[in-house]
């Protein structure tokens, strides 16, 4: 039998490891999370199955007539990757285990972490497009396709967070967001003359690219976490299957409809 | 080289902004990933395939990324997300989808698997870092170990 406490430290631990799933963390960091904030009041026989789609985790008392405890969170959609949150929920978990932190406290805590806004809007645009414009130039733009990238790299990511508001699914976003800025990209270098098309759609689509979902695939097949590193590598693999589509869809249109009105088309 | 230093420095300070890396680390993300990028031109320049340069770079970044959160005491994925991102073949991927789009189906089956082999370089990167960190550490960790024993 558990009792409250165990029953609040069994809450605690599996809310700091959603948190830390939903903003993009690995598997071995969550289950650690959760067995050492478990251990560390006393509740000596954990057992935690993490997926990138819910937790599992089973406690028992260790005594002979009593039950197990198994206690199931699903984890629906998972939210931006936030690094700040999962910095700060480390640092909590070590802090937890260490000094004599009370439960009530450290939900406190949690409910704080969890309550950190985002970056600003207009900081996140200017991230974007920071993003887009410098990639535009590494990969061989010049700086009118670095102005192009700037102000297209906004707009996409401005609507994918838009679409997000709406809970739009990720494969979708992924095909708008890159249709949206190819179409942009393709109108402009029609009307900018000496602009590189490429160079800026190429600048865009890097800040929608799968690097999370691939860095975490690998980290989770290197622990030993084969089911959810074939999740995330799945995930990957179609957030740039998406993202190749919105735009290559968009380009082959543009090619169609526009060879003939502009003499040979900006593209192929 | 210096230049390319630089945008693949203020490309990365995009993504930490976009991934909201905590604003005290922002400056050594920034630089991991302007290394990872360097390292990969450099390596291009001598005439290494894209794939052998996308694995030393990405094994640079796991390196370093691996140093800074030992200094930083944070996670290390703080530091491997941003520095990643410079290396993933965003421009294979539209390449490969532009042959598509024109019909060449030959230069599109050279692109794509050139940019699949290209991400499973920098997975493998990640990897072989990971783990001969892993095998030097518990190195480090017996010898210390048998150390305080005697």
């Amino acid at each position: 039998m558990i009792n409250p406490f165990q029953k609040k430290v069994l809450i605690l631990a599996v809310r700091a490891g959603e948190l830390m799933m939903k903003n993009g963390a690995e598997i071995y960091r969550v289950e650690d999370t959760i067995e050492r904030i478990c251990k560390a009041c006393r509740i000596h026989y954990v057992e935690v199955f993490a997926m990138p789609t819910g937790i599992f985790v089973s406690l028992d008392s260790g005594e002979d007539h009593s039950d197990m405890y198994t206690y199931v969170k699903r984890i629906k959609g998972g939210g931006d990757t936030d690094l700040t949150k999962i910095s700060e929920i480390n640092r909590f978990s070590r802090e937890f285990t260490t000094t004599d932190l009370s439960v009530e406290d450290g939900m406190k805590r949690l409910k704080e972490i969890d309550n950190i806004p985002p970056t600003p809007l207009p900081v996140r645009l200017l991230g974007a497009s920071l993003v887009a414009s410098f990639f535009s130039v590494l990969f061989g733009g010049g700086v009118l396709d670095f102005l192009c990238a700037l102000l297209i790299g906004a707009a996409s990511y401005l609507l994918s967070l838009l679409l997000k508001r709406y809970s739009i699914n990720y494969f979708i976003r992924g095909f708008c967001c890159c249709a949206v800025s190819a179409v942009l990209a393709l109108t402009a270098t029609a009307f900018i003359p000496y602009t590189n098309s490429n160079a800026i759609i190429i600048g865009t689509l890097m800040i929608f690219v799968p690097g999370v979902a691939i860095t975490n695939s690998i980290r989770d097949f290197l622990s030993g976490d084969m089911l959810s590193g074939l999740a995330r590598a799945t995930e990957a693999a179609l957030i740039a299957i998406s993202l190749a589509a919105g735009a290559g869809v968009m380009m082959k249109l543009w090619s169609t409809l526009f060879s003939s009105l502009i003499g040979g088309g900006t593209f192929i | 080289m210096i230049s390319a230093f630089f945008f693949a420095l203020f490309a990365t300070l995009g993504f930490c902004i976009i991934f909201h890396v905590p604003t005290r680390h922002i400056p050594v993300a920034a630089c991991i990933g302007g290394c990872g990028w360097v390292v990969y031109q450099l390596f291009m320049s001598q005439g290494t395939s894209a794939i052998v340069a996308c694995f030393i770079a990405s094994c640079a970044v796991g390196l370093l990324s691996d140093i800074a959160s030992r200094v930083f005491k944070d996670a290390s994925t703080i530091f491997t997300i941003p520095g990643i991102l410079c290396l993933v073949p965003g421009s294979g991927m539209y390449n490969t989808m532009a042959a598509l789009v024109s019909g060449d189906l030959k230069e599109a089956a050279s692109t794509g698997s050139n940019t699949l082999m290209m991400a499973g370089s920098i997975a493998l990167g990640l990897l072989a870092v990971g783990a001969v960190l892993r095998i030097i550490l518990s190195i480090v960790h017996r010898a210390s170990y048998i150390a305080g024993k005697l």
